[in-house]
């Protein structure tokens, strides 16, 4: 993945983070290696959300077993797993 | 008797045993005892009346169900906080309750500025870590620095040499959410709590043998009720806070080998469409329990069929009656499959009409309930306790009526009654009707107002993976199965439903989308 793609990422799935479930509100601020579960960031609702996001927005599959937190549970993780499910694709 | 009894008899009888584990940490009823044994001569010492309230925000966790137990102990009340509130609303409660000391958790430190700007009869704050903050007058303590000198492991009674402070009967105060948006606290006596946990032992047949699998947090009645039960068994409570991974959850469930799993209707809708659930074996597995709100009978068939070897209890209550009032044994949910089942033990319910008579059979009546598992009332609302408990019933606000085998099926909450266009239209009819299109996931189905009907009936639909539908797909679904004025006049479709905390759909906020 190239960097400005790998940004863009970032900054997307940020902003969709600020934006569904914490409101803009800037006081929760987080860092791209918390933790959504520690820290209360995304609930089993929201999660839901998150992956849908996700598939539409880089058009792939996410399956059930990959609903796991080494997948899903922070910006670091998502950007991880984004990258080799789009590599998958080719 | 009072609740902290439950752990100190099985602490006596089951010391070997393992009584929770959490992640990596296990511990057994001999070192849970020791534990709250400590805690409640360390909140001995606060300077603080008996019958004190104290609130406690802290995930599930061994030191949720010591500091628990040791509230009660050490002669103070209960009042458990929902991690998920925002800091205005837990300022409202601990205000509203005159909260003497909180107990809050360090991962919940952000919350701390808005409990101390509301809670102005705080004058203790408690963590399990030191806290860097301003705490003005309100003194801080840490439990990391609780004094363990003069601990004596022997398990006799006598050890205790702290004051006997009386808080009455009063043993907790559990707040509920509520459809108008304040939180009312409801006071419940330690012979609610102890009167429904032996009921609920009883019927679940609940053995020292028992693991239960806990996803549902400890400040939510449903949850208490899991960790009372457990403990009174003797069983092993495993916790895991994780249920948006749905995966961690099974993969614990097959590690620890729980024998038990209970949830709401969205965990169970969870498992089944987001998750490997239906494939796997869950060996050790002995039951389900369902409570929470309605599961459709779609989803308890769908869940029938993944395990047909499997117990599932589909189960009745509210925070009001401490929660149990009934439960469907489960060799009888095939043939009264959408009943709520019958009373459980020690517990009476009757149909009442609005004129305070009993309701023939078959007959659509409020549930109301009597027994030793009904509310003291509410805390600081004598008006709306007023208009809930009359003769010493509870009127749950849920219409119901029961058939000729004295089974209860409920028909709808009062306030989830929708007029449409003159029609009583049931929320909870329609919403099992659409939830049979085989693309649906959830829904959830509410009044909105209308310039024409004056109140119109909407539903929020969520897909199942992969599916499409239109909001004429399932109009003419819903017109081949309902009366034409209970079909949506609006339809929207949404990735997910906004929930509480504790997993039930939280229908004011949809009603705000």
């Amino acid at each position: 993945m190239t960097v400005l793609n790998e940004t863009t990422i970032r900054s997307a799935l940020r902003a969709f983070i600020m934006e569904s479930f914490l409101f803009g509100n800037t006081e929760q601020a987080f860092d791209d290696s918390d933790s959504f579960m520690e820290n209360g960031i995304v609930d089993s609702t929201g999660i839901l959300e998150l992956i849908s996001f996700i598939e539409e927005q880089y058009n792939i599959q996410i399956d059930d077993e990959e609903l796991i937190p080494e997948n899903l549970d922070s910006i670091n993780n998502l950007v991880s797993f984004i990258a080799r499910k789009t590599a998958k694709m080719g | 008797m009072k609740i902290y009894d439950l752990l100190e008899k099985s602490a006596f009888q089951f010391g070997e045993r393992t009584a929770i584990i959490h992640q990596e940490e296990r511990i057994n009823y001999r070192e849970l005892y020791r534990q709250y044994c400590l805690f409640t001569r360390f909140l001995d010492s606060l300077d603080l009346p008996g019958g004190s309230r104290i609130a406690i925000l802290y995930e599930n966790s061994i030191n949720y169900v010591g500091l628990f137990f040791a509230i009660s102990r050490a002669g103070f009340v209960a009042v458990p906080l929902d991690t998920s509130q925002k800091p205005d609303k837990l300022g409202y409660i601990i205000s509203d309750c005159s909260a003497g000391a909180v107990i809050i958790q360090s991962k919940y430190h952000r919350v701390l500025k808005g409990i101390m700007e509301h809670g102005k009869s705080l004058e203790f704050i408690i963590s399990d870590k030191e806290i860097k903050a301003d705490f003005g007058e309100i003194e801080f303590h840490s439990l990391s620095g609780i004094n363990t000198d003069g601990w004596n492991e022997s398990l006799s009674p006598n050890d205790r040499n702290y004051s006997e402070k009386f808080s009455g009967e009063l043993a907790a105060i559990f707040y509920t959410s509520g459809s108008t948006g304040t939180p009312k606290g409801v006071k419940l006596s330690h012979k609610n709590l102890l009167s429904n946990t032996y009921a609920t032992v009883e019927y679940l047949e609940l053995k020292p043998e028992d693991r239960i699998m806990v996803i549902l947090p400890f400040y939510y009645i449903y949850g208490n009720s899991l960790l009372l039960t457990h403990i009174a068994s003797g069983g092993t409570i495993v916790i895991n806070n994780n249920f948006m991974y749905p995966e961690l959850i099974l993969d614990t469930m097959e590690k620890e080998k729980v024998t038990g799993f209970s949830g709401v209707p969205s965990n169970f809708m969870i498992l089944l469409n987001k998750s490997t659930f239906s494939k796997r074996k869950l060996e050790s597995l002995r039951y389900f329990t369902q409570a929470g709100g309605s599961m459709a009978p779609e989803i308890i068939k769908r869940l029938m069929k993944a395990f047909p070897n499997k117990q599932i209890f589909i189960m009745y209550g509210q925070t009001e009656a401490s929660p149990r009032v009934t439960y469907l044994p489960p060799d009888r949910l095939s043939e009264k499959i959408g009943s709520i089942g019958i009373p459980i033990p020690g517990v009476d319910v009757r149909i009442m009409n609005e004129e305070g008579f009993e309701v023939p059979t078959g007959e659509v009546g409020e549930l109301t309930v009597a027994g030793d598992n009904v509310m003291l009332g509410y805390w600081n609302k004598d008006d709306e306790e007023n208009q809930v408990i009359k003769e010493n019933r509870l009127y749950t606000g849920d219409f119901a009526k029961k058939d000729e085998d004295e089974y209860i099926y409920i028909i709808g909450r009062k306030k989830e009654i929708v007029k449409a266009a003159g029609n009583r239209v049931s929320t909870k009819e329609i919403e099992e009707r659409i939830l049979e299109h085989e693309n649906v996931a959830e829904v959830a189905v509410l009044g909105v107002k209308d310039d024409i009907l004056g109140e119109a009936v909407k539903a929020v639909v969520v897909l199942k993976e992969g599916c499409v539908g239109t909001s004429r797909d399932i109009q003419k679904f819903c017109r081949e199965k309902l009366a034409d004025f209970m079909v949506p006049k609006y339809i929207e479709f949404t990735d997910a439903l906004p929930k509480h905390q504790s997993g039930k759909i939280d229908k004011t906020k949809l009603a705000e989308i």
